[in-house]
């Protein structure tokens, strides 16, 4: 970087040089590159063999950010991991990975990791210890402990959690495998409704009808990769046909954004609706078990739309609907399935798919997924912990003193226990209460697997030396076993790499492979073994326990709002909150970064006086909390709700004092489940103030046409926007005068001659980019990508609140609708990235050719050029480009996060305007390859890194002048519009209008 | 042609190889050493070209005498933007046989087996570099030129005791006035981005 002090004694073009000299990436990005430097070449020892450097290296694993259990690639430079992407032979995600998943370099590279073990001082403080000092201490405090010894875990499931069950069971210990949002009241209504205690998968992609009773599939619930992958299928346009998904909840997430009709029933109703719904489909129809009309009939659609507050007709209307469109499917779960009433809730939504016929259709039972323990198990321990029964606690892959809600007294029991012991990489909540820390490897450093569902066994190995000094959990255990000795002595494999393997040699043998050398390396570069799912088990409804049932529930506090809490689309329950790249990239139903934040609806709004960022006072029996106001269009008017995942004590320097916890608001669970629906709240404005971090532009349209739409039976017919509009009435064709076309005419042979010198001679490929927005659910998986490849710095808070966020690809959110009380709102997605328009406005502006359109149709930003002048920014109509106004380079990737950047791109300094490049880094490295090779580059070799990671597939890359390309086609589709194509920039992106369902069929 | 390689890893794990395929005949190109030199007898090395390295390497003497191929230690330049610098085990892979003729090299090769047996890698001075804010791929240069590619930037360093900057490679002039006259891209976004 250019330093002041040698800056202001060089003459201008010097000065423009070394400003220009932004570093490249790497280990040395942050160094500084001025050139009388002495550099070092520091040749390798022993050459590993599978690393050339300058190329990336690619090993299979397996993402352990939450329990789902999905494939990744992990490309390495030199060494250490540089990008995350999915695995696409992995049967769970194929492919593609979302931002929680991309995020794991963050967590492997986090300056707050636990750099080796630790033990507590009589005075408080953590002392760093030596690992067998460490493995003494726990070794010796387990003989003493006896079998009052307690295990804390997380859900996934694999070598090491048997071996950790047997452990504990070796020990007369308990374990407790925890997760935040459990699933055991879905288990709960399986068991009772179909007698059986599995988690079924859900085809959604063969659904023609959807209705989810508050079930955020597409980002938080389930196997949300796998469920976007299925819902693009089913409602993205494909073969003409869009199924109709209705969203059921107080609220709207992710998921509810992209409903075709969002039912706003009232907090915890879903049980009502559900069952009215089936009473509707057996009434009408018939030929059900005899009894089950019987158990029904009491919940007439009158009820529910006393219960529910949707009307009579509308909830016939959805039965009928529901019947007709085979299969259907019906979901719940969540946290709209975590209150007194869940189990209920679950069991009505079983018995709605039962009678619809969509069990062993798009309910396919027999997948053997992991499940946690219920929250009985973790309370229980507490009340053992009270009672002092507990000696020895052992926490691993779990933060419970976060995740319980203050009003369980989870963290007042853990501190009672005489010796508590954490495997955490990280100081969160948890490991700040132990005694003795123990930080395990990352799952990027280590041998492991998890078996995410039956037939698939997804391995994980070391892609780089560690990091710091940690261990393998498993190692952890087996030298532990090896010093208590006892009954821990038959844990003695030589090592937790040693043992796993001859767990797979075990399994070789169930799978009948003879050849386990060929079977390990085959599992390892695949990334585990996949085999065919079983066939969907057969259940039948348990008539006698089935028993149709709602009860209103019953909340506690005062106020005049049911309070709702959720989990963060990008902070997840918490775990997220020590990476900046998910502090940053906004929540995209908000897109507010960095804060907590409470949602009121418009018209609670109205009545409250209150305002954007306006402070409100959230207070019940259990607690009070403080947020700013986000006045959200997608809530009930007596219904406010905040986000999990902020109000960190602990967990590192991202994300401590960040925000407030909501979960200090709810009440302490009576039964099976931590109740996020459990207390009405009292609303105190404070008539304070703050900006809302928020990089959201105008929230509406405003008839710019941005996020075109386009009615079904439009499409069906391949008219175009402009067409449906005309056939609507809503506009005419609009006929250019002869002096207009002359214009563009004579424009276009312009170009046409100044394409023929040069570089810009014959026949160059022209990058192009086609976005359907049928598909698009605007997860952000694309913008964490970006973020990841090319080395996009993240601000800080402080920054984003002046509206300097780096975001190159960034999801806009349009409201449509719900501006008079009543009106149904809904909303649009719009992937926005620099258009590299044909006819740039950014380019004639930029006095030093910084930004300039090269010969393969790209809109180039030359850094070492950019003097920083922002003219180009001001003159694009997009708004994609983003101005370093401060030395990011310098403070976005502390120490060790640097090892993260890509050292194909280089690193912006400051004074430089940056944006999309189309990722020019791997268009360049194709055409490296494809030149040793003698050949032309072929359609779908390489991408974008936004398409690549796009859950729905719906960004397609390539170069449009070969007609057979996919993107060539797309273009050509009678749906796509260019974003302000009036202004006749000439885009290079085509979108795919979305295609809306008429509002009542 | 690409090739889907699994080649064990320094880590201990397994590595899915796509990005890179068989050298083919590139990979053969020699370095321009027409006739084997006899490399000159060095008497003050203060008087030679080119930073002072730890290690006095003679590259007259491997690539020149010797008739060694560049790629036998840059491994990597025919496939990869990088050239390679080799490992210490390929210098020990002929070092620990051959000590040395006279005293000076067998001084020198001391070193090198020193340096090995303390694993402690020779740090060498960088002598060519271009910007970070430039990309340039030696692979593409050495397929489009073939035999004589080393040399167009890094010199006759066959005949070099110790490596000196022939050309001013980290100035974009040398590159453009090259471009130019092979006519070849002087599209910015070829090598900045």
């Amino acid at each position: 970087m250019a330093d002041e002090t040698t800056a202001s004694t060089l003459d201008r073009r010097k000065f423009l040089t070394v400003l220009g000299a932004t570093t490249g990436g790497g280990a040395l990005a942050l160094s500084g590159c001025s050139t009388g430097k002495v550099e070092k070449l520091v040749p390798y020892l022993v050459q590993s063999e599978d690393q050339i450097p300058g190329l990336a290296t690619w090993y299979a694993s397996t993402c352990t950010e939450c329990s789902t259990g999905c494939g990744v690639h992990v490309r390495t430079r030199e060494g250490r991991p540089v990008k995350l992407e999915g695995n696409p032979e992995h049967p769970v995600n194929r492919g593609k990975l979302c931002s929680r998943g991309q995020a794991a370099l963050q967590g492997l590279y986090n300056p707050g990791r636990v750099k080796g073990p630790m033990a507590r001082n009589p005075d408080g403080s953590f002392q760093a210890i030596t690992w067998d000092d460490a493995i003494a201490r726990l070794a010796a405090k387990l003989g003493e402990a006896g079998s009052r010894v307690a295990v804390i875990s997380g859900a996934g499931r694999g070598t090491f959690s048997d071996l950790l069950g047997d452990w504990t069971a070796a020990l007369g210990g308990r374990l407790v495998r925890h997760e935040t949002f459990d699933r055991e009241p879905e288990r709960a209504a399986n068991r009772q409704v179909f007698g059986s205690d599995q988690l079924p998968l859900y085809d959604l992609g063969k659904a023609r009808y959807i209705v989810s009773f508050g079930a955020d599939f597409l980002d938080t619930w389930g196997a949300p990769l796998e469920q976007a992958r299925g819902f693009a299928a089913a409602h993205g346009f494909e073969g003409g046909q869009v199924a109709k998904l209705v969203y059921a909840a107080p609220r709207m997430d992710l998921t509810g954004l992209n409903a075709d009709q969002w039912l706003p029933i009232k907090p915890g109703s879903e049980a009502a609706l559900a069952l009215a719904m089936a009473q509707v489909l057996v009434s009408e129809r018939g030929g059900q078990p005899a009894g089950l009309a019987g158990a029904l009939a009491a919940y007439t659609p009158a009820l529910a739309a006393e219960e529910t507050g949707v009307p009579a007709a509308t909830i016939e209307r959805l039965a009928r609907e529901f019947a007709a469109a085979r299969p259907s499917l019906a979901l719940a779960g969540g946290v709209a399935a975590q209150h007194a009433g869940a189990t209920e809730v679950c069991a009505a939504v079983n018995i709605l798919n039962f009678v619809a016929g969509n069990i062993g259709e798009t309910v396919r039972f027999g997948a053997e997924l992991p499940a946690a323990d219920g929250h009985a198990a973790l309370a229980g321990l507490a009340r053992s912990m009270n009672a002092g029964e507990v000696g020895v606690v052992l926490v691993h892959d779990a933060n419970p003193v976060y995740t319980q809600p203050r009003a369980t007294g989870f963290a007042d029991a853990f501190r009672k226990v005489g010796y508590k012991v954490s495997t955490s990489l990280y100081l969160d909540e948890t490991a700040a209460l132990c005694d003795l820390l123990l930080p395990q490897h990352h799952a990027l450093e280590r041998w492991d697997d998890l078996r995410p569902r039956a037939g698939v066994y997804s391995l994980m190995q070391p892609v780089l030396e560690p990091v710091f000094d940690t261990l393998p959990a498993g190692d952890i255990l087996l030298r532990v076993s090896q010093k208590a000795g006892g009954a821990l002595a038959r844990f003695n494999a030589p090592s937790y790499e040693a043992h796993l393997k001859s767990r797979w040699q075990a399994l070789a043998g169930e799978l009948g492979e003879s050849d386990f050398a060929a079977f390990w390396h085959g599992a390892l570069q695949r990334g585990g073994v996949y085999r065919e799912p079983p066939a969907a088990g057969a259940v039948s409804l348990a008539l006698e326990n089935a028993q149709a049932s709602y009860t209103r529930p019953a909340l506690g506090g005062e106020g005049e709002f049911t309070f709702l809490t959720y989990p963060h689309p990008m902070l997840y329950d918490g775990r997220g909150a020590n990476k900046p790249w998910l502090l940053e990239i906004a929540d995209p139903v908000t897109k507010i970064s960095w804060h907590s934040w409470v949602e009121v609806g418009p018209g609670a709004a109205r009545r409250l006086d209150v305002r954007d960022g306006e402070i409100l006072e959230l207070s019940t029996p259990q607690g009070t909390v403080e947020a700013p106001v986000f006045v959200y269009p997608g809530i009930r008017d007596d219904v406010v709700a905040m986000p999990l995942g902020l109000g960190h004590t602990a967990y590192g320097a991202f994300a401590e004092g960040r925000g407030v916890n909501p979960l200090d608001l709810l009440a302490a669970p009576s039964g099976e489940y931590v109740p996020y629906l459990s207390t009405r709240v009292a609303v105190r404005k404070t008539g304070r103030y703050r900006k809302l971090a928020s990089v959201a532009g105008v929230a509406r349209q405003l008839g710019r046409g941005i996020a075109e739409s386009i009615p079904l039976a439009a499409a069906q017919k391949g008219l175009t926007v402009e067409q449906a509009y005309i056939e609507a009435g809503l506009g005419h064709h609009e006929v250019n005068t002869e002096r207009e076309l002359e214009a563009v005419h004579g424009w276009a042979e312009e170009q046409h001659e100044a394409t023929q010198y040069g570089n810009y001679e014959g026949e160059n490929p022209q990058w192009a980019m086609a976005i359907d927005l049928a598909k698009c659910t605007g997860c952000n998986a694309c913008v964490t990508a970006c973020y990841a490849e090319n080395n996009i710095p993240t601000v800080g808070e402080e920054q984003v609140l002046k509206g300097r966020e780096m975001t190159w690809l960034r999801i806009e959110r349009y409201w449509e609708g719900g501006e008079e009380p009543g009106e149904p709102v809904s909303a649009r997605f719009v992937p926005m990235l620099c258009q590299h328009c044909a006819n740039a406005p950014c380019e004639p502006v930029c006095p030093v050719y910084a930004a300039y359109h090269t010969p393969d149709g790209l809109n180039g930003q030359v850094y070492n050029r950019c003097v920083g002048t922002r003219y180009c920014a001001n003159n694009c109509p997009y708004k994609v480009r983003y101005f370093n106004w401060y030395k990011y380079n310098e403070r976005a990737w502390p120490a060790p996060l640097h090892l993260q950047l890509n050292p194909d791109v280089t690193v912006r300094a400051r004074g430089v305007m940056e944006k999309c490049t189309f990722c020019i880094q791997r268009i360049r490295g194709a055409q490296n390859q494809a030149r040793l090779e003698d050949r032309p580059i072929r359609d779908g070799e390489f991408t974008t890194a936004c398409a690549q990671a796009c859950p729905s597939d719906c960004i397609v890359f390539g170069n449009v002048r070969d007609p057979s390309s996919r993107v060539a086609r797309l273009a050509q589709n009678p749906r796509g519009y260019r974003v302000l194509e009036d202004l006749n920039v000439r885009p290079a992106i085509t979108y795919l209008a979305k295609v809306l369902l008429p509002a009542e069929a | 042609m690409r090739t889907l390689a699994i080649v064990l890893g320094g880590a201990g794990g397994l590595a899915i190889l796509l990005a890179f395929g068989d050298p083919g005949p590139e990979a053969q190109q020699t370095a321009a050493v027409p006739d084997s030199i006899a490399a000159p007898v060095i008497s003050d090395t203060g008087a030679l070209q080119g930073p002072r390295q730890p290690l006095f390497f003679r590259h007259d003497i491997h690539a020149g005498q010797f008739k060694i191929q560049c790629q036998y230690c840059h491994y990597s330049v025919a496939v990869s933007p990088e050239p390679g610098i080799p490992s210490m085990q390929t210098c020990m892979g002929c070092h620990l046989v051959i000590a040395g003729s006279d005293s000076a090299s067998r001084t020198e090769i001391r070193k090198l087996r020193q340096a090995w047996t303390e694993k402690k890698p020779i740090e060498w001075v960088r002598v060519h570099f271009v910007p970070r804010h430039a990309h340039f791929p030696h692979q593409r240069h050495v397929k489009a030129m073939g035999p004589n590619a080393c040399a167009t930037c890094h010199g006759d360093v066959a005949r070099m005791p110790q490596v000196f900057k022939v050309n001013n490679v980290t100035n974009m002039g040398f590159c453009i006035t090259c471009h130019v006259e092979r006519n070849v891209s002087r599209d910015c976004s070829v090598c900045h981005y």
